[in-house]
């Protein structure tokens, strides 16, 4: 055709040389992000594992190789009581945060209780809030003393000593299962809105009860779901540090990560004995999770097919303002009470459990938040400054690294796609102090130690995988020929990346950004374990507060968290819609 | 055109544009595509032809470099895109080669102006002539008046057709088709079919073509090449493959056709012989065509199109089987008939005006000329 270039361009083959054609742009991105993940999440993996097999000499200076520290697990005198602790607070906290969980999934996605619509945000609500400041208001609201329950209660009912008290294992489970319902609401009700009425329909045709088809079609199909989500709530509260240590520890309750914590900075220091504690905790967790990533949650894809479906809903007659009162219930005690307490605690001057009205002032913001006050609190207000640093900076760099893990496991398909799936499962077992203590002892002697940037590391290497699995949703929705026919239009790896690949991924992008933001700017575990005088993070600066200052104060720079997190949480409900939370 | 010879130990076939030599390639530890070869004259249009696993994406994939081969060579126009062994492969974005993909892959957060401009956007050409090549190719594709619309907003055809806009704007030097029918409804591909054809016509380029439709391949085709299981089953014109099917994959692949097995007892140099059908203890010889390769003695198949088959009601004597009607439905053009011999059921395709009632006894007579003993 005339059009057409008349001379061919001349073009032999490239300059022979086998390795010329594997240097692309996807190759030399996918190796380096490759290189970047394995070193992140391998090295802290591996200075655990070398560090608690050596054994520090009574005289602390030098250490020799043995099996020492692992004894000591069962031989000391506050270890086993922490394992065995641990443990009774991840069962009950999966027990009561399941059935919370089931049961507000159920009544929301299936039955007609009224104002359903309204319902969903408040439920999921917990899911961004930070748990540490949940302890410290349900302490103000229950403990025997200065709880405002308690106060009330001796005030009116005439109770002579306390009706409740958290400032024991029981509280932490309480606090802990009401922040972590969220998580098996958020697996269940995926299935059950999704699921396919007819798979219902045919069983009552057959002449299965109501009942009955429940028990034998709706429950089996949700069941990956809810044990998908039970597993989380076990392994998450296992390795959660802030409710712990502000409940039980000190009265008398320690745990694992309290543990790990008092022997990474505490008097009695032992870094080999911490990295020992972590690898017994990291190794269940990440057992935990491995099993529900490898076999439990793959299945609950397959059970239930399709989309757009308009799932089976029951009439509970009079029933249903019993089921709202139920979802009301839980709304107060996980929401609005929490928050209530802590805003009336945050603006006394001190506080002993009694409203005193003409007291009030917002003297305690001031502290906290002001900088240039001279009467302000470093540590609350470094704080609120490093977190939005790390909060903005993590969460942008871990989308990056999301972007292109994501692209290699659903694009490339090669061997490196198989070890990074791998790898992007590993962090998601591992507990934030567990890895902290890892990455304390990696990188103690290198300059980035004792600045926000270990922080910063510590932050993504633990997190990405949730920004990368917002990604991967919406990157397994996209057909992969939209990506290759930009190439075959003549456009490079990264003119695809930048012009085709993004552009679609958006919607996940942001939506995971603003899920990482969230979780770093409440993030306490790893700064616990990270920060020196100057690199506080908010919630280190909520700790510093209820150690060292006094519990109005905590409560006012809590209260600033918790508004800064509602606000992140209606953004992402606007930007990402309501289906886009994914556990 | 100026072919430039290759540096690479290739022979270049006369008149040959793309060269797809010993292709091979691996999945894991299955061999999707094994010892692939074929090429194509400038201009033509060459189809791929199997069922789905039979390794012509694989095939297509390679030749666009969306996948790396793992032996032999293809080279376009003398240049060489991929070749394992010289240690040879050109990114996808390199070889200038437009593609239609089979959920078509339009961009959705683009109009359908923009999808079509990016080929040309890459390539850096300034804008006056690139809102000028995309209204002419629009024009073409009869799209004119849907170049502001969102992708979303199209109906299948209109994607199809917007996806072959974006294929050809760069004037590309081949042209890849990913099943681009088969999610479209029947009507609107037997339409699409002949605009394909059309427009391929028209540009003049080089196209190769994936399908598992064999009425598709044969009607857009200048070459198909027909595969399973990895393999070349046969190369050729449509009429070639039809009329003469190197073996019974090929003749049941294409068409509907009567299969039965056989021995050859005789068979001249000039491809003509005889074949014993030996059915239920009865035993015939039919003359008959026999393909390239098969000596007298041995085993064959026996492969006949129904419209070669008539069915009388007089005995035309020796060569002639005696049969029963099981089914006679009356299409319109021609009657689609049943008739069964021993257990051997024959398709027939008879014409209109022939009455065949159920349960009567007729007799079949082969056309010697298009009654093929072929490889098994």
């Amino acid at each position: 055709m005339s059009t057409h270039s008349v001379s061919e361009p001349v073009v032999t083959a490239p300059a022979t040389g086998r390795w010329r054609g594997l240097l692309t742009q996807e190759s030399i991105a996918t190796i380096m992000v490759s290189v970047i993940v394995a070193a992140a999440v391998l090295l802290p993996l591996f200075a655990l594992i070398v560090s608690s097999f050596q054994v520090i000499d009574p005289s602390g200076f030098g250490a020799t190789w043995g099996l020492d520290n692992y004894r000591t697990l069962y031989t000391d005198r506050i270890i086993p009581k922490a394992f065995v602790n641990t443990l009774v607070i991840s069962s009950g906290t999966t027990v009561l945060a399941t059935t919370l969980g089931v049961s507000l999934a159920w009544i929301n996605a299936r039955t007609n209780c009224p104002g359903r619509d309204r319902l969903e945000a408040w439920n999921l609500t917990p899911f961004f809030l930070s748990p540490f400041v949940g302890a410290i208001a349900w302490h103000d609201l229950a403990s025997p003393k200065i709880g405002l329950l308690n106060a009330w209660a001796r005030d009116h009912l005439g109770v002579q000593s306390y009706l409740f008290n958290v400032d024991n294992i029981w509280g932490v489970i309480w606090v802990t299962a009401i922040f972590f319902t969220p998580l098996v609401y958020l697996f269940v009700i995926g299935s059950l809105r999704r699921m396919d009425p007819s798979l219902e329909d045919s069983a009552r045709t057959t002449g299965a009860g109501l009942l009955r088809t429940t028990l034998t079609v709706t429950l089996p199909l949700v069941a990956p779901g809810i044990l998908s989500g039970a597993i989380i709530v076990f392994v998450t509260s296992a390795g959660e540090f802030g409710v712990p240590f502000k409940l039980s520890a000190p009265y008398g309750w320690e745990t694992l990560t309290t543990q790990i914590f008092s022997k990474a900075v505490g008097d009695d220091a032992n870094y080999n004995l911490g990295a020992t504690m972590s690898m017994a905790l990291g190794a269940i967790t990440v057992m935990l999770i491995w099993v529900q990533q490898r076999y439990i949650a793959p299945r609950s894809f397959t059970t239930v097919t399709g989309k757009g479906f308009r799932p089976n809903v029951l009439n509970l007659g009079r029933w249903r303002w019993l089921a709202f009162g139920y979802n009301i219930a839980f709304i107060m005690v996980a929401v609005v009470l929490p928050i209530l307490c802590l805003f009336v605690v945050s603006l006394h001057p001190v506080w002993q459990g009694r409203i005193i009205w003409g007291d009030m002032s917002f003297h305690n913001y001031a502290r906290t938040l002001v900088f240039w006050r001279p009467d302000h609190i470093a540590a609350a207000t470094n704080g609120i400054y490093n977190s939005f640093i790390l909060a903005f900076l993590g969460a942008s760099l871990a989308m990056v690294l999301s972007l292109v893990v994501s692209h290699m496991i659903h694009r490339t398909k090669g061997f490196g796609a198989r070890l990074l799936d791998v790898l992007c499962v590993v962090p998601i077992g591992f507990p934030g102090i567990v890895l902290a203590m890892g990455v304390v002892i990696t990188y103690i002697r290198t300059p980035i130690y004792a600045t926000l940037w270990i922080l910063l590391l510590g932050y993504i290497t633990r997190f990405f995988p949730y920004g990368q699995r917002n990604i991967a949703s919406v990157m397994m929705a996209i057909s992969e020929e939209l990506d290759q026919s930009s190439r075959m239009a003549g456009a490079s790896w990264f003119t695809t990346m930048r012009r085709i690949t993004i552009p679609l991924l958006k919607p996940g992008i942001f939506a995971g950004w603003i899920l990482l933001f969230v979780i770093f700017l409440r993030e306490l575990s790893i700064s616990i374990m990270l920060y020196t005088s100057g690199t506080e993070t908010l919630s280190v600066g909520v700790y510093y507060l209820t150690n060292f200052e006094s519990e109005p104060l905590t409560c006012a720079l809590s209260m600033a968290q918790t508004a800064t997190l509602i606000v992140c949480f209606l953004v992402f409900r606007r930007v990402a819609g309501r289906e886009a939370l994914t556990a | 055109m100026t072919t430039n010879p290759s540096n690479i130990a290739m022979q270049n076939t006369s008149g040959a544009y793309l060269q797809v030599s010993g292709l091979i390639k691996h999945f894991g530890r299955d061999r999707a595509v094994d010892n692939v070869s074929f090429a194509i004259p400038r201009g033509h249009f060459l189809t791929l032809l199997g069922p789905s696993g039979c390794g012509k994406t694989t095939t297509l994939m390679s030749i666009a470099g969306l996948h790396r081969i793992d032996a032999g060579a293809i080279s376009l126009g003398g240049m060489v895109y991929t070749a394992p062994a010289q240690g040879v492969f050109m990114p996808p974005e390199k070889r200038d080669i437009g593609m239609v993909f089979q959920s078509y892959a339009i961009w959705p957060h683009m109009t359908v102006a923009q999808n079509v401009a990016y080929p040309l956007e890459i390539r850096k050409i300034p804008r006056s002539e690139i809102d000028d090549r995309v209204a002419g190719v629009l024009r073409l594709v009869g799209l004119a008046d849907m170049a502001g619309k969102l992708a979303t907003n199209l109906s299948g055809g209109q994607q199809q057709r917007a996806a072959l806009a974006r294929a050809i704007v760069s004037h590309p030097r081949l042209l890849l088709f990913d099943e681009p029918l088969s999610n479209l409804d029947l009507k609107l591909r037997e339409q699409m079919r002949v605009e394909l054809k059309r427009i391929q016509h028209e540009v003049g380029i080089t196209s190769v073509y994936v399908t598992h439709d064999q009425s598709e391949a044969l009607v857009m085709s200048d070459d198909i090449v027909v595969m399973s299981k990895g393999r070349i089953e046969q190369k050729g014109g449509p009429r070639e493959i039809y009329t003469q099917p190197a073996n019974s994959y090929v003749s049941n692949f294409i068409g509907v056709v009567n299969l039965l097995k056989g021995r050859v007892v005789e068979a001249n140099g000039a491809g003509s012989g005889r074949i014993e059908i030996s059915q239920d203890g009865m035993c015939v010889q039919l003359p008959c065509q026999v393909s390239r390769g098969i000596a007298a003695g041995a085993e064959a198949m026996l492969s006949v199109r129904p419209e070669n088959v008539q069915a009388t009601r007089e005995n035309g004597g020796a060569g002639c089987l005696e049969g029963e009607v099981m089914q006679s439905i009356f299409l319109g053009n021609c009657i689609d008939c049943r008739v069964r011999w021993g257990s051997f059921e024959w398709k027939i395709l008879a014409h209109p005006r022939t009455r065949l009632r159920k349960g009567e006894r007729v007799f079949l007579r082969l056309d010697p000329a298009h009654t093929l003993a072929v490889v098994p």
